[in-house]
C-alpha cells in the first residue's frame, strides 16, 4: 500500500516535467453549439494529438484550448471540430457531421433549455 | 428557459438548501448552479459556502450500479457502510464514526428517516430515482432541525419539470446472488405550469443463498415494492405547491437454510427472522416569492408518515408503530442588502410511537414546538458566516437551545477554509436502531430506568466542532482537488449500546467521557483526460464510557484507506474500478463456544475490498448496459454467526458483525431513457 502511494505520488509530480513550456500555446476561439450535451462532443473533437486541454463555456460560446505547437496547429484542431457539425472559427461545420447532431445541439435551427 | 429557472431557483429556495443561504436574488448565480451539474466532476466540492457540501451527482451514483441509498455509498469515502447483523442483510451507514442514526435525512429538506426507520429505511429510496445528494459533516442549519450531530445527508428525486430528464427511465437490475430488481421513473408535464412523477420500484432476493457456509440464509428472502407520485404547480404569481405520496411494502424471510415464515420458535426447529414493513408517507411544499421584495419568500414544508413493523427473530418479537408529523415554516429576508440574509420561523415535530419488544410495550409520544433564526453574511468575497440558533420545547425533557455557527474564509486562491460548531439533541430509538442485537440470543435490558422519558432514558446531546480545507488545483493541465477535514463530537448525554457482556445488550445514560475524534484526506485528480483517480484515508478515534472504563466503541474502524479510478472513453464506455483497506475493529468479549468460558475482546483482522463496473452507452446515453462486481476478493467474515449450530443456546449471537457477510457478486443491468 505505502509503495502504491509513493509510486502515485512520483507520477503525479513528475508530469509538469514532460512539458516544454515554450511549446504549449493557449489560443480561443469561438464555437457554435448549444448546451451541456454539444459540450461532450466539441471538446473530444478538440481533444486530438498534442491537445492539452480544451474547454468550451455553452454561455459564451468559446473555446479554450491549450496545445504543443509542435505537434499540431490551430487549423487542426478546429477543423476535427468542424467535421463533427459545429462551426469553429472560421471554419464552417461540416455538412454531414451536422446533419448527424441530435435535434437540441443543431444550433442553427434549434435549441436546448439545458 | 427563464421559466425553468425560475422554478429550479424557486424550488431550491423553498427547500432551504444552504446555498441559498448565499443570495436568492443574484439569478444568475442560481443559473450557473443548475447548469453547472451537467458538467461537473461526479462528486463536488464547493469553494463557496458557510457549510462544505460534498455534491454526489447521479454519476457518481451509477458508479455503484446501486440499488438504494445504503448501498449509494460504496464510493463516497466521507461514510462507511456494513452490515448491521449476519441475518437481516439491512446495511448501516457511519459517518465521523457514529452511527447512521447521528446523521440527519432529508428528502429535498423535509426530515426522511427518522424513528423507526433509522436502519431499515434507507432501503427505502431506490437509487434510479435518486438526482443527488449533498453530504455535509458536523452541524448543520437550524432550519432543518436540531438533530444531526454527525452530518446531514439530502436526497434530492428527479425532477419532473427537468428537460434534461427523460419521459421515462426503466432500469433493471439482476445479481449473481438471486436478486432481481425494476424500477420506473417516469414524468410529465401536464401545462405549462404543472408537472407530475411517478416512481416505481420492485426488487425480490428470491433464492436462498448461504455463501459464507454456516447454515443460515446471507440474506434474507424478501420482496420490497415502493411507489410515489407528486406533483409540481409553479404558478405565475410567485406561488409554489408541490405535493407527494410514497408507500413502501416489504416483507423478509430469513434464518437457517430450511426455515419457512411462521414455523414456531422452538429448539430443534429450524431457527427463523421474518419481518413485514408497511409505510406511507405524504408530504407537501406551498412556497411564495415575493418579485416586488427581491430575496423575501416564505415556505411551509408539511409532512406526515405512518410506519408499521412487525419482525420475529428466533423466539423474540419486536412490533412497532410509528406515527409522526412534522411542519416547518420558513421566511426568508434580506437586512437592507443581499449580502444580509435572515431566514426565520417555526417547526412542529410530533412523534407517536407504540412498540412492542418480547411481549413488554413500550410508548411514547414526543411533540416538539420550536421557533430558529439563521443569519448568513455573504457581503464579502473573502469569507462569509451563518449563525443560527434555534429555541424547541420538547414534551418530555422540556426546553433546550441550539446554536450553531459556520463560517468559511479563502485564504488564497481556489481554496476554502471553514469551521463549524454546533449542539445537536435527538431521542435515542433503541430498539429500532439496534436491530442487530435482535440476531442474538442476548437479552436486551435498559439500566435504570426513568418514569416518564423514553424509554426511561434522556436524550442524547452532543456538541461537534470542525474544521475542513479545500485546495483545487489544476496540475499539467488537468484539474484536481485535495480537501481535508477533522471533526469533533463530544456527548453530553449518550444513549451507551453496551455489549460488552455476551449475554446482553445494556442501554444506560452515559456516565462519564463519550467522544468522537474524526480525520479525513483526499485527493481527486483526472490523471489523463477522462481518467479520474480518487484517493481518501480516514481516520476514527470512537471511544465511550461503559460502565466506568473508557473503551475504544466496538465494530468501529480506525482506519480506512480508499482508492477509485474511472475512465470513460469517447464511445460512451465507462470502466469504473474501487479498492478499499478497513482496518480492524474491536470485538468485545464472546461466549467460548467449545468448552464454555468466555473469550476475552480481540480484534478483528483488517481486509481489502474491491469492486468494478463497466458500462456501455447507445443512442446519446438512451440506453445504457452495466456490468458489475462486488466484494471481488470474495472475503467473508469468519464466523459469522457464533453458536450457529444451536441457534437456540445462550451462546447464539449474530450481532458481532465486522466484515462482508456476502462473497463475491456479479450482476448486470439496463438503464433505458424513453424521451
Amino acid at each position: 500500500m505505502k509503495r502504491f502511494f509513493l509510486f502515485l505520488l512520483i507520477t503525479l509530480f513528475s508530469f509538469p516535467a514532460f512539458a516544454q513550456k515554450e511549446d504549449i500555446k493557449t489560443d480561443t476561439f469561438k464555437v457554435e453549439g448549444n448546451c451541456g450535451m454539444c459540450k461532450k462532443r466539441i471538446e473530444d473533437a478538440a481533444y486530438t494529438k498534442g491537445v492539452k486541454r480544451a474547454d468550451w463555456n455553452p454561455e459564451n460560446h468559446l473555446l479554450v484550448v491549450t496545445y504543443r505547437a509542435s505537434k499540431t496547429n490551430l487549423e487542426t484542431i478546429q477543423r476535427n471540430i468542424a467535421k463533427v457539425g459545429h462551426d469553429a472559427g472560421d471554419i464552417a461545420s461540416d455538412e454531414t457531421g451536422y446533419n448527424k447532431l441530435p435535434d437540441c445541439c443543431q444550433y442553427k435551427t434549434n435549441s436546448c433549455n439545458h | 428557459m427563464k421559466k425553468k429557472t425560475g422554478a429550479l431557483l424557486w424550488g431550491g429556495l423553498l427547500l432551504g438548501v444552504h446555498a441559498q443561504a448565499q443570495d436568492t436574488t443574484k439569478s444568475t448565480k442560481q443559473i450557473d448552479e443548475v447548469t453547472i451539474r451537467t458538467r461537473t466532476k461526479s462528486t463536488e466540492i464547493n469553494l463557496l459556502g458557510a457549510i462544505k457540501t460534498e455534491k454526489i451527482g447521479a454519476r457518481e451514483l451509477l458508479k455503484a450500479a446501486c440499488c438504494n441509498l445504503s448501498e449509494s455509498f460504496e464510493t463516497t469515502p466521507s461514510v462507511d457502510v456494513a452490515f448491521t447483523d449476519a441475518v437481516t442483510g439491512y446495511k448501516q451507514i457511519q459517518m465521523l464514526g457514529l452511527t447512521g442514526a447521528h446523521t440527519s435525512f432529508t428528502r429535498e429538506n423535509i426530515p426522511d428517516i427518522r424513528g423507526l426507520a433509522a436502519i431499515t429505511g434507507l432501503t427505502y429510496t431506490p437509487g434510479t430515482w435518486i438526482e443527488g445528494m449533498q453530504l455535509s459533516k458536523g452541524a448543520g442549519s437550524v432550519v432543518n432541525g436540531y438533530e444531526g450531530v454527525a452530518g446531514q445527508i439530502n436526497v434530492e428525486w428527479k425532477k419532473p419539470f427537468s428537460d434534461k430528464e427523460p419521459t421515462a427511465l426503466v432500469n433493471l437490475y439482476q445479481s449473481s446472488q438471486a436478486r432481481t430488481e425494476g424500477n420506473l421513473v417516469y414524468r410529465k408535464q401536464v401545462s405549462e405550469n404543472l408537472s407530475t412523477n411517478l416512481l416505481l420500484h420492485g426488487r425480490s432476493n428470491w433464492a436462498r443463498i448461504d455463501q459464507n457456509g454456516d447454515g443460515f440464509m446471507d440474506q434474507p428472502l424478501d420482496k420490497q415494492f415502493i411507489g410515489a407520485n407528486r406533483w409540481f404547480w409553479f404558478a405565475p404569481s410567485g406561488w409554489e405547491v408541490q405535493g407527494g405520496v410514497k408507500g413502501v411494502y416489504s416483507t423478509n424471510t430469513g434464518g437457517q437454510m430450511d426455515y419457512n415464515r411462521d414455523v414456531p420458535q422452538i429448539s430443534g426447529n429450524p431457527w427463523g427472522y421474518q419481518a413485514d414493513i408497511n409505510r406511507l408517507e405524504g408530504w407537501a411544499k406551498i412556497g411564495r416569492v415575493f418579485p416586488k421584495n427581491p430575496g423575501t419568500s416564505m415556505g411551509l414544508q408539511l409532512s406526515g408518515v405512518y410506519h408499521d413493523q412487525k419482525a420475529q427473530y428466533g423466539t423474540r418479537r419486536y412490533d412497532g408503530k410509528q406515527n409522526s408529523f412534522y411542519a416547518n415554516f420558513i421566511y426568508q429576508t434580506i437586512l437592507g442588502t443581499t449580502d444580509h440574509v435572515l431566514k426565520s420561523g417555526a417547526s412542529m415535530q410530533y412523534d407517536d410511537y407504540a412498540e412492542t419488544l418480547a411481549g413488554t410495550p413500550y410508548g411514547r409520544t414526543e411533540s416538539v414546538p420550536g421557533v430558529f433564526a439563521e443569519y448568513s453574511y455573504n457581503g464579502n468575497e473573502k469569507w462569509n458566516v451563518v449563525a443560527g440558533l434555534r429555541a424547541d420545547y420538547h414534551n418530555l425533557f422540556g426546553a433546550f437551545m441550539t446554536p450553531r455557527l459556520h463560517v468559511r474564509y479563502t485564504p488564497w486562491q481556489k481554496a476554502s477554509l471553514r469551521a463549524s460548531v454546533g449542539r445537536a439533541q435527538r431521542t435515542a430509538n433503541i430498539f429500532a436502531e439496534n436491530i442487530g442485537f435482535m440476531a442474538s440470543n442476548r437479552s436486551f435490558v435498559i439500566a435504570q430506568p426513568e418514569a416518564g422519558l423514553a424509554y426511561g432514558l434522556r436524550p442524547e446531546v452532543a456538541w461537534n466542532s470542525g474544521l475542513n480545507f479545500t485546495q483545487k488545483f489544476r496540475l499539467n493541465y488537468h484539474d484536481g482537488a485535495f480537501s481535508t477535514d477533522y471533526y469533533y463530537t463530544d456527548f453530553q448525554n449518550q444513549i451507551v449500546v453496551d455489549a460488552e457482556n455476551p449475554a446482553s445488550v445494556r442501554f444506560y445514560n452515559l456516565d462519564g467521557r463519550s467522544f468522537a475524534h474524526s480525520v479525513q484526506a483526499q485527493l481527486d485528480y483526472e490523471l489523463i483526460r477522462h481518467l479520474d483517480l480518487r484517493l481518501a484515508y480516514r481516520w476514527y478515534d470512537v471511544r465511550t464510557t461503559y460502565d466506568g472504563v473508557l473503551k475504544e466503541r466496538p465494530l468501529v474502524a480506525a482506519h480506512r484507506g480508499f482508492a477509485n479510478l474511472g475512465y470513460e472513453t469517447r464511445n460512451a464506455w465507462k470502466f469504473d474500478y474501487t479498492v478499499q483497506w478497513i482496518g480492524p475493529k474491536r470485538i468485545p468479549a464472546t461466549f467460548a463456544h467449545h468448552g464454555g468460558g468466555t473469550v476475552a475482546e480481540s480484534n478483528s483482522p483488517s481486509f481489502v475490498q474491491m469492486s468494478a463496473q463497466v458500462s456501455k452507452a447507445w443512442k446519446n446515453g438512451d440506453v445504457e448496459v452495466y456490468l458489475g462486481g462486488e466484494n471481488l476478493t470474495n472475503y467473508m467474515q469468519h464466523p459469522m454467526i457464533l453458536g450457529a449450530d444451536k441457534p437456540f443456546s445462550p451462546g447464539f449471537d449474530g450481532s458481532l458483525i465486522w466484515g462482508p457477510a456476502m462473497g463475491a457478486n456479479v450482476y448486470a443491468g439496463l438503464r433505458w431513457k424513453i424521451q
